[in-house]
């Protein structure tokens, strides 16, 4: 008995800390803040597991069998043989593999160790779990987006994937809100991934104040210190690489976005962040061929929204023809087609984006309008460090022409705004792309209808395919 | 490897007889990541630092030789140290790439640089010839000696920049030197206290030294800014007789 006893004295034990900290995020064994005894002793106590950060790449036979070994990062799950490198290390005396691909969150080599929690899952604070909603959002859902919501609810409730094929300004955010605080009133974590920064600097502060009990973290490059004990958190997918098994849901919104589909890392970093098995819900006006054809065959649950909230249908964008303007911009002028239409525009009083495929394009353009007297103007492109200022001082009103490049292609809402896209027919405007950036216009209740106009120098199946998409969603709303 | 080592894009450089029949070309960098690399001229630099003197102030210029150096040759503490040799000159860009390849770990970044150190190199041998006189030259043998880090800082950084930089060389390396204390990083220092006397933070590799009697040494680390470190490394390979020592540096900063 006395054996006994002393035996469950020395019940091996775990400090909250470190139980915190780790608990489903996965970090470099040399960035923990804990003392590297404290960790030796979690580890062997079996409260924590680690794992090489660099492992061999064995897809099938010919890699077992070849001569050159292949790799993979287990960080970034980067699989890419030409970035990875040697190096002679001086920590394990030998030649170490390392991963070039995701060097600035500190360099992973082959004798780098990952680390992780495994013991028991940390108790968290439930306290707005107390049978009131959650949701103090005071709008309410048209019967078509209820429908959809509750689709979206009952899909992830019983953990299947969901896609949310709705077209821009339906009121996506919106819909999600019964679904996450379904899985909220289940314990859950959940993640609200998107890939970009701005979308999630939109995001924040809307879900903060529909659920205004709930502790939400916000997770973007140069976002404040993270609430570690957060249910729900909300995240640019390049934050969610040092999340590991944590989620038991994720949201992905924009899925098709840029970087999203460019770098698989961010693609791996989504899915190591859940908990295998995990329910994720797709979000997005253009949705990802192979996420269409999973849901077209029934193999993906799903709804198509194909009305915004307010009813009306999407405005159709017009075509115009505006010659070779690169080279009349190049030469100072400002093509008269272009001139005119935002002459228009300024006269009635309208706010205009308009949107240019390049940087370079961006600022020439810029500096032109400023010259014909279109003095309350400005251009923005992702190096711009007064990006966010321009923005906020074209939502205030202070700035009535915005020249953008496709950065601002999604997730602003701005009332009455007119479009324009100078350069229609260039690559970077794909379908999406296009269909995206008509859908800012006519996003309010009070101004549903609204121009926009490609300017081209000769049609492309892009330009063709957007409005052809566009149209068909008109026609399924109104049936 | 025809994407560029440090900004991941296609190299695209223009097709010539030697690529084009090549199997596989040097690793390095696209064209516009080289051009903003500034390549300090060897015909425009400080004799004895090889700052890029067209960027100096024309009154620190006296024959050739900057205010800085002069200072160095004044205060006596050069001893067998002759003079240094730097590829490029520092500015922001070079900054980014230094801090990808010393301070986030990125070792392949160096072999972009193996052409330019390796001609730098014969150039320093070449110079030697020329300077001897008579009639039957020899061709001088240079011992690479890279500045050393201290225990501490190589395991922390996984590596020494300077060693792997002088690999990317080719010609005979010798850890001849030991950093016994650890200092506050130089990049942390300002100007006057990197220049202040103070005793030398290397030892001498006692096994190492005696291979080094008679023989040319050539110091390699990655940035030249005040020269402190040479100096004090110049001081510690002293008793070791070496005939002369130079040093060669990617960055005059």
């Amino acid at each position: 008995m006395l054996l006994l006893s002393r035996h469950l004295d020395q019940a091996p034990n775990y400090r909250a800390d470190v139980q915190h900290f780790l608990f489903g995020r996965e970090f470099r064994a040399e960035d923990l803040p804990f003392s590297e005894k404290l960790i030796r002793a979690h580890v062997k106590n079996g409260f924590i597991s680690l794992r090489p950060g660099i492992m061999p790449l064995n897809e099938n036979i010919f890699d077992l069998l070849g001569i050159r070994k292949k790799w993979l990062c287990a960080r970034c799950g980067n699989r890419d043989q030409e970035a990875f490198a040697f190096c002679s290390c001086a920590r394990c005396g030998k030649k170490c593999v390392y991963c070039r691909h995701c060097l600035n969150m500190g360099i992973v080599r082959s004798c780098t160790q990952l680390v992780t929690w495994q013991g028991p899952e940390p108790g968290f604070d439930r306290a707005f779990l107390d049978g009131r909603p959650l949701c103090k959002w005071d709008g309410v859902l048209s019967n078509e987006q209820q429908a959809a919501a509750t689709a979206m609810k009952r899909t992830l409730a019983a953990r299947e994937s969901f896609l949310m094929w709705a077209v821009t300004g339906s009121g996506k955010t919106e819909i999600m809100y019964p679904a996450i605080e379904g899985q909220l009133r289940q314990g859950h974590h959940v993640a609200l991934a998107t890939p970009r920064t701005d979308v999630v600097r939109e995001l924040l502060p809307r879900l903060r104040a529909a659920f205004p009990d709930v502790p939400i973290s916000g997770l973007y490059g140069g976002s404040e210190e993270e609430n570690l004990r957060a249910p729900l958190v909300i995240s640019t997918a390049h934050q969610l690489i040092r999340y590991a098994g944590r989620f038991d849901c994720v949201f992905i919104d924009e899925v098709d976005a840029f970087p999203f589909h460019f770098d698989p890392m961010l693609e791996y970093a989504v899915h190591k962040a859940a908990k295998p098995g995990t329910p994720f819900a797709y979000l997005s006006a253009t949705p990802p061929s192979e996420l269409k054809n999973r849901f077209l065959s029934g193999s993906l649950k799903g709804v198509k929204l194909a009305r915004r909230y307010h009813g009306h249908p999407l405005p159709i964008p017009r075509f115009r023809w505006i010659g070779s303007w690169q080279k009349l911009v190049q030469r100072g002028k400002l093509p008269s087609v272009l001139h005119e239409w935002l002459k228009n525009k300024m006269e009635a009083q309208q706010q205009v984006f308009v949107f240019v495929p390049s940087v370079s394009t961006a600022a020439a353009l810029t500096e032109l309008l400023q010259r014909n007297g279109f003095s309350r103007s400005a251009g923005v492109h992702s190096e711009d460090p007064l990006r966010h200022q321009k923005v906020a001082d074209f939502r205030s009103g202070k700035l009535r022409l915005l020249v953008t490049t496709t950065i601002l292609e999604r997730g602003v809402t701005i009332a009455n705004v007119q479009v324009g896209v100078v350069g229609a027919d260039d690559p970077i405007f794909d379908e999406a792309a296009l269909v995206q950036i008509s859908g800012r216009v006519g996003r309010s209740a009070a101004y549903p209808n609204g121009d926009v106009v490609f300017f081209h120098n000769g049609k492309t199946l892009s330009m063709v395919r957007a409005v052809r998409h566009m149209v068909q969603m008109n026609q399924e709303g109104d049936r | 490897m025809e994407r560029c080592l440090f900004c991941g894009e296609m190299r695209g450089d223009p097709l010539s007889f030697h690529n084009l029949f090549s199997p596989e070309y040097a690793p390095g960098f696209c064209l516009s990541c080289r051009e903003q690399l500034v390549p300090i001229d060897p015909r425009h630099c400080c004799r004895l630092c090889g700052r890029d003197l067209s960027r100096l102030d024309r009154n620190r210029v006296t024959e050739g030789t900057c205010s800085d150096c002069v200072k160095w040759a004044n205060s006596g503490r050069n001893g067998l140290y002759v003079n240094n040799h730097a590829l490029y000159h520092y500015n922001p860009f070079l900054k980014e790439m230094i801090n990808q390849f010393k301070f986030r770990g990125d070792v392949r970044l160096a072999d972009g640089f193996a052409a330019e150190l390796t001609r730098a190199y014969r150039r320093i041998v070449h110079n030697c010839v020329r300077e001897q006189s008579g009639i039957l030259k020899r061709k001088p043998s240079f011992l690479l000696v890279p500045v050393p880090l201290s225990s501490e800082r190589l395991l922390e950084r996984g590596f020494n920049q300077a060693d792997v930089l002088a690999r990317q060389i080719g010609a005979p390396i010798v850890q001849a030197l030991v950093r016994v204390r650890d200092e506050a990083k130089q990049s942390k220092k300002n100007r006057a206290e990197r220049m202040r006397l103070r005793a030398t933070p290397f030892q001498l590799n006692e096994k190492a030294a005696v291979s080094l009697s008679g023989h040319k040494i050539l110091l390699i680390d990655d940035i030249y800014t005040t020269g402190a470190t040479m100096r004090l490394a110049a001081e510690a390979l002293a008793p070791a007789r070496p005939d002369s020592i130079r040093s060669l540096t990617l960055i005059h900063g």
